[in-house]
């Protein structure tokens, strides 16, 4: 069969960001995007979704910020969307309400996590439900329904997915690692946690994947062929330069974050947080309303 | 082509370097490789650098099929405005929504523009007009009407998937052409609609709106499958979420939606393929039934009523025991299709078979005898190995006649038009008003 061709960011689209454009430094982006991922993982681990829903809401929420800016749209919001609409997707369609419910939780909990930081108290964290009527319900369904179709409209309509699942097993079978567990255990995670770094819309699917089996031999010690006219990865079409990035973006996920960068991060869940913030700290702007 | 693998960060100018040396200098290439381990220690190192120095370079092929080079996906770009295209006319309008004919201001290609009707949604973008757009673009092939692109208009409720545009489509010209389609034109349209369907089914798309005014017909002979507005993708096992029996236009619904089957699969298709092969051989519909009902007793009638080896499973299907079974009596296939070739009436039959497990895929028919060149038949009524010609042969689509389309506003041109005689002035008036 023919192979399918997903979109993916053009040179241009990654040196510059549109975040980027509008002074957002690029570790800031990394660590947003990152961070809305992981809300739409928890969000579909609470929501019972299907992990292909939720992998690809986060390969599309991925995609997005390489066409819109994180000033103009919270990455909460976007967030939603594409949980929302990448399980229309995948055919296991979410309700508005059970998806605004677990988003709320999780940034209630994630607000508390910081006061409960600062103030030095150990207090429970007691979730207060919104009220079932409230405007507040209404007005977070009308923005996932808006939100949707700024993904709808900003990606061309173009949300085919690629996932790496049944990749993976294929290199698996052919490299004889199937019959170690922890191997293919430790590979799955590692193409996991990738969804959380832009990889998905930089790199094609068997690259992606390669470096998840390189990660996971490295850190059990399995020796694979990898001198230089024998390269394994070679057998899979992908590219060492190509491969080694992709090992950098998923590793630098791991890297120790301080306690400031995690209480940024959660205070820029809504694209008020993001604009407070520009505001305060960026110094050289590119948009005129500082003239 | 080592070009034009190169991805964001390949430098192709460290290939370069390479390309010249030939196989007496690659001897030596082999033996200086440093061994690519020893730098990949360093993890944060930017991508370029952590490159081994002495890459092999791969003869060809480059890359296998299954990883084109990177450069072949497509960026990603936002939907355009449907103000890049310039409305010509109404061509139809549908409970789905609107279309019209316009010209791409840039191109001057002409192409169908297809409206959503988005207002009275309360879930957001619908689901069924997202899985059109994603079976349209899973599914490109030359017998499948080629979605272009999506635009939009002012406000979030104006989407338009911008398609290909056809001329025809092929139950107005079932209707209005004066004869209907020879036999080598029906092998033709029906290889170009296996081979469409075959590879909606290869891509995991179940179309299940299959009938002849959603096949689509241009003045060159091909024909292309449209309106993907009822295709969902199927799995396996099938059915995953539950499936509706609100699918396919009655006439050409298959017996076990009709009988309430929870899960069905490609086998729906099927039957309306050969629903519309009949309706081909036959110049109107098949089954011209007005309610369910009516239906499952036409179709009773034609293939016999089914029995434990027909359909085995037809006992267990919801709605079985609701329905009484006539005496049972053989299938009117040949009384139906008097001039059909053996071969023919086979296939259509296997077409149009109760059980969904035995009814034939469209891999299967692409291959059918119907089709072949040559027939070796060696039955013992026939002299062994004795060469059958399935006459005729398929028409090659260059040779199908054109006609006039409706689409595109174009009007039937009369047939004898032989000039007149000169008429006197007086005359001359009520002539050509007699004319038009």
């Amino acid at each position: 069969m023919a192979p399918t061709f997903y979109p993916l960011a053009s040179l241009s689209q990654i040196e510059k960001t549109p975040s980027r454009v509008d002074g957002i430094p690029e570790d800031l982006e990394e660590d947003l995007r990152a961070y809305g991922c992981k809300l739409i993982h928890e969000a579909g681990i609470l929501l019972k979704q299907k992990q292909v829903a939720v992998a690809t809401a986060q390969i599309l929420f991925q995609r997005f910020w390489y066409v819109s800016s994180m000033k103009m749209f919270g990455i909460g919001d976007v967030g939603m969307g594409s949980l929302y609409l990448a399980s229309k997707l995948e055919e296991c369609p979410l309700r508005t309400r059970d998806l605004i419910n677990v988003y709320d939780l999780l940034q209630q909990r994630a607000a508390h996590s910081i006061t409960s930081k600062v103030v030095g108290s150990s207090s429970e964290f007691k979730y207060a439900p919104m009220s079932y009527f409230g405007n507040t319900f209404y007005d977070i369904k009308d923005a996932i329904v808006v939100h949707e179709m700024q993904l709808l409209k900003r990606l061309g309509f173009n949300v085919q997915v690629v996932l790496p699942y049944g990749t993976l097993i294929n290199y698996l079978r052919l490299l004889g690692l199937m019959a170690q567990e922890d191997a293919c255990t430790r590979a799955w995670g590692y193409l996991n946690d990738a969804l959380q770094t832009p990889v998905y819309t930089l790199y094609q699917v068997p690259t992606i994947v390669c470096a998840a089996i390189y990660l996971a031999a490295r850190h059990l010690r399995i020796a694979l062929p990898s001198q230089s006219p024998h390269c394994w990865w070679e057998l899979f079409d992908a590219d060492w330069e190509d491969l080694w990035s992709v090992c950098g973006y998923i590793m630098r996920l791991y890297r120790e974050r301080s306690e400031d960068e995690r209480v940024r991060v959660i205070g820029m869940i809504s694209k008020k947080g993001v604009r407070n913030w520009l505001e305060k700290y960026a110094l050289n702007t590119d948009n005129g309303q500082q003239s | 082509m080592s070009e034009s693998t190169a991805g964001p960060s390949t430098p192709s100018r460290k290939r370069s370097r390479w390309q010249n040396s030939d196989d007496n200098d690659h001897e030596e290439d082999q033996q200086l490789i440093i061994n690519p381990a020893k730098r990949r220690i360093k993890l944060k190192q930017p991508a370029s650098s952590a490159a081994p120095p002495n890459r092999q370079i791969p003869k060809y092929p480059v890359h296998s099929v299954y990883v084109p080079p990177r450069t072949y996906h497509p960026p990603i770009t936002p939907s355009r405005s449907v103000y890049s295209y310039e409305r010509l006319n109404q061509i139809e309008e549908g409970t789905y929504g609107v279309v019209f004919r316009a010209k791409d201001k840039q191109t001057g290609d002409i192409v169908a523009l297809k409206k959503l009707k988005l207002d009275e949604e309360k879930n957001g973008f619908p689901i069924t007009a997202l899985r059109e757009i994603n079976a349209l673009m899973a599914c490109r092939h030359e017998n499948v009407v080629g979605i272009r692109e999506v635009v939009v208009g002012d406000t979030l409720t104006q989407v338009f998937i911008v398609m290909d545009f056809i001329e025809h489509d092929l139950k107005s010209l079932l209707t209005l052409m004066p004869s209907p389609f020879l036999q080598s034109e029906i092998k033709t349209l029906m290889l170009q609609l296996l081979s469409a369907v075959k590879h909606c089914h290869a891509n995991w798309i179940l179309h299940r709106d299959l009938k002849t005014s959603n096949l689509l017909m241009n003045n060159r002979g091909t024909i292309m499958v449209a309106d993907f507005g009822l295709a969902r993708r199927y799995g396996d096992p099938v059915g995953v979420g539950g499936m509706t029996q609100l699918v396919v236009t009655l006439w050409y619904r298959a017996p076990e939606i009709l009988l309430g089957a929870e899960t069905y699969s490609t086998a729906v298709d099927m039957w309306s393929v050969g629903c519309i092969f009949a309706e081909l051989l036959l110049k109107e519909p098949l089954f011209q039934a007005k309610n369910e009902l009516e239906l499952i007793s036409m179709i009773f009638k034609l293939l016999g009523p089914p029995t434990n080896n027909t359909w085995p499973a037809y006992s267990s299907l919801p709605l079985a025991q609701t329905i009484t079974l006539p005496p049972p009596h053989p299938h009117q296939f040949r009384q139906k299709f008097q001039y059909m070739t053996t071969a023919g009436i086979d296939l259509l039959m296997s077409m149009l078979t109760y059980d969904p497990d035995q009814r034939i895929s469209a891999e299967e028919a692409l291959e059918h005898p119907y089709f072949t060149f040559v027939l070796f038949i060696a039955r013992s009524c026939y002299k062994f190995n004795e060469v059958h010609r399935e006459s005729p042969l398929p028409k090659h689509p260059d040779l199908f006649g054109s006609f006039p389309s409706a689409a595109a506003g174009e009007k039937k041109r009369k047939v004898f038009d032989s000039p007149s005689a000169p008429a006197r002035a007086s005359d001359y008036k009520v002539l050509t008003e007699f004319d038009m």
